[in-house]
């Protein structure tokens, strides 16, 4: 990172926003195809002919979409992360990878809330879920979970798409200058007259730095309470108090995991090299490494309670959990999650990129079927064994699962080619001072004065 | 009409030294614009206050009023007693209440930013394109041709690429 001097940086991340090359344009293509064809028209479909086109069905009624919305909200957290915990623990290395980040955790989420859209049978009614004076004199029930997950994901939302763009105006002010047509008018309207006065940046270090603080705590407990609308009901191997740590430690885990994935692409398929290296990809499996273990713990934790809690619909739970039908994806959370990771140990591996993808999307791999065994392995098996049945997904709710992907995938896309995915202002920040190259045009380099 | 002088550096720290003699040679509180946030400014232009945690803390203040006021104010308008338990639970609604301090918090935070950062920019302003990428500019103010003269030498003498002068619609 050495070589580069400033005006690089502006150059490359311009080049990144206008220069599109049909390699661009088959991914794009593909990802709006898989979407329409795997997740809107299965939707339509199970709109169409009623919500049995899934597989849910009693005594299991929750399914894959639930177990998408848990996996999206929780890869939506390592945006949060990244972002907040480390601009306040003034890490350098955060500062070339955290847009991207944040655009993860913003279309992660805008992917989970849809995903709760699909699991309602009536998602035209959603609006009921809103306090607003009407004439039904219907009120939302605040003592319910689900409606502090309403209110949690809709201010997660609307604060982490706050703290994208704001941390963004300064690099819409640089972009705007070095573009011309209809993406110039965009600039300008999106960086609202930045100049980068010494007030203007004195503003916004205080702005940026309140929103940190307070987008902090909200993910925590967007999580938290996304956990309790499974711990709050009485169901064996849900209703228990670990629940909330573990959903959160969960969803860090699986976004750094997501976080290297995307590095990965962004490195490898816009030119990114110089800025993302080798100490991004080290400290995220360092990162890796401790949030899989603390989630191994907490696993380990959970067989313990339910062993020591005696009740014999504890052990039966745990019992399915581990050696019943669902087996078999158990054991291979384990190998993913809790096995697999140790691997992080080694230096070496942690800064080798292939491997780390591999390792990246294996784990996420894992974290969905954690997801998918909290929902289907409970409900399956509760109490009475007439009540007891069998949670298979249906082909539509697979498709949607690739759809989501795909969904996700596209938002990213057009992402990248619309807002500086390096953040122009804070690469510079780790940089030296400017020196130009003592160079073709014979300008002499900078000398400080002081 | 005032004429803007404008010098541009390379380095963060020759442009503010050039900041701190111009404020120090009489002349107006000179503004910067750089790439970059530089450290020190405030021991140079002065200390800034922040009023945005003013907004935060009173947008985060209405947000839990609201928030409990929203929760209990339902439970109680439209009452649903359940196994003889009070009617406002205090557990659930806090977590209203937690959920929007932040929201309002949030938003009180942009709107702060925006005032007091002169967002979005209706007027035109004086602009240096350069300081975007990697020139640390010094803008001054000056009303005749004697300050627009100590300003120039000022600029120079302190290492100025460039020094030029802007006119201002006003």
């Amino acid at each position: 990172m050495d070589k580069l001097q400033y005006a690089d940086v502006n150059r490359d991340v311009v080049r990144s926003l206008v220069e599109t090359g049909p390699r661009y344009y088959t991914a794009l293509f593909i990802a709006i195809g898989v979407t329409l064809a795997c997740f809107f028209f299965p939707w339509f479909y199970q709109l169409y002919y009623g919500i049995g086109a899934a597989g849910m069905n009693h005594p299991a009624v929750w399914g894959t979409y639930l177990a998408s919305f848990i996996f999206w909200i929780g890869l939506s957290h390592s945006g949060t992360l990244l972002s907040c915990v480390l601009h306040l623990t003034n890490s350098e290395w955060r500062k070339a990878m955290y847009r991207s980040a944040e655009a993860m955790t913003l279309f992660s989420l805008m992917v989970a809330a849809t995903m709760v859209l699909v699991h309602v049978g009536r998602p035209w009614f959603v609006h009921w879920t809103m306090p607003y004076p009407n004439q039904m004199e219907l009120w939302p029930n605040f003592r319910s979970p689900l409606l502090f997950d309403v209110m949690a994901v809709a201010t997660y939302l609307t604060g982490s798409s706050i703290f994208i763009y704001m941390g963004a105006i300064p690099d819409f002010a640089a972009v705007r200058d070095r573009t011309s047509g209809w993406r110039r008018h965009m600039y300008v309207l999106l960086s609202l007259g930045w100049r980068g006065t010494d007030k203007q940046w004195h503003r916004l270090g205080w702005a940026y730095t309140f929103l940190a603080v307070l987008i902090i705590p909200l993910a925590v407990s967007v999580h938290s309470i996304v956990s309790w609308d499974f711990a709050m009901s009485i169901v064996p191997a849900l209703h228990q108090t670990i629940f909330a740590p573990y959903f959160v430690v969960g969803a860090i885990y699986s976004g750094t995991a997501g976080i290297v994935t995307v590095m990965f692409v962004l490195r490898k398929y816009m030119n990114f090299e110089q800025y993302i290296t080798r100490v991004h990809f080290d400290n995220l499996g360092k990162l890796m490494l401790v949030l899989s273990l603390i989630w191994t713990y907490i696993n380990i934790l959970e067989v313990f309670t339910g062993w020591y809690s005696g009740t014999s619909t504890e052990l039966e739970a745990m019992k399915y959990k581990m050696f019943g039908y669902y087996a078999p994806l158990y054991w291979e959370m384990i190998a993913f999650c809790a096995v697999a990771p140790l691997l992080l140990i080694s230096k070496r591996f942690r800064t080798s990129f292939v491997p780390m993808l591999i390792l990246s999307v294996a784990v996420n791999i894992g974290m969905y079927t954690e997801r998918f065994l909290i929902v289907t392995t409970s409900l399956s098996r509760q109490y009475l064994p007439d009540a007891w049945g069998l949670y298979v997904p249906s082909l539509v709710e697979v498709s949607i699962l690739i759809g989501s992907l795909a969904l996700f995938t596209t938002l990213f896309l057009i992402f990248v080619k619309i807002f500086p995915s390096v953040s122009i202002y804070e690469v510079k920040e780790t940089m030296a001072t400017p020196n130009r190259r003592p160079s073709e045009e014979g300008v002499p380099q900078w000398q400080p004065t002081s | 009409m005032a004429t803007h002088i404008i010098g541009l550096f390379h380095g963060p720290d020759s442009a503010l030294a050039a900041a701190g003699k111009l404020r120090g040679a009489g002349l107006p509180t000179p503004e910067l614009q750089s790439p970059v946030p530089i450290e020190g400014v405030e021991e140079v232009l002065g200390v800034k206050k922040a009023v945005i945690k003013r907004f935060t803390f009173f947008g985060g203040l209405i947000g839990a009023a609201s928030g409990f006021l929203l929760a209990a104010g339902t439970a109680v308008l439209w009452a649903h007693p359940t196994g003889g338990r009070p009617i406002i639970t205090i557990p659930p609604f806090l977590i209203i209440t937690y959920e929007l301090t932040i929201l309002f918090g949030i938003l009180a935070t942009v709107l702060g930013f925006l005032i007091s950062a002169r967002l979005p920019a209706i007027r035109e302003r004086i602009y240096v394109p350069e300081a975007a990428v990697d020139k640390f500019a010094v803008i001054v103010a000056c009303d005749d041709d004697e300050h627009r003269g100590r300003a120039e030498a000022i600029l120079r003498e302190a290492g100025a690429e460039e020094v030029r002068a802007s006119m201002e619609q006003s």
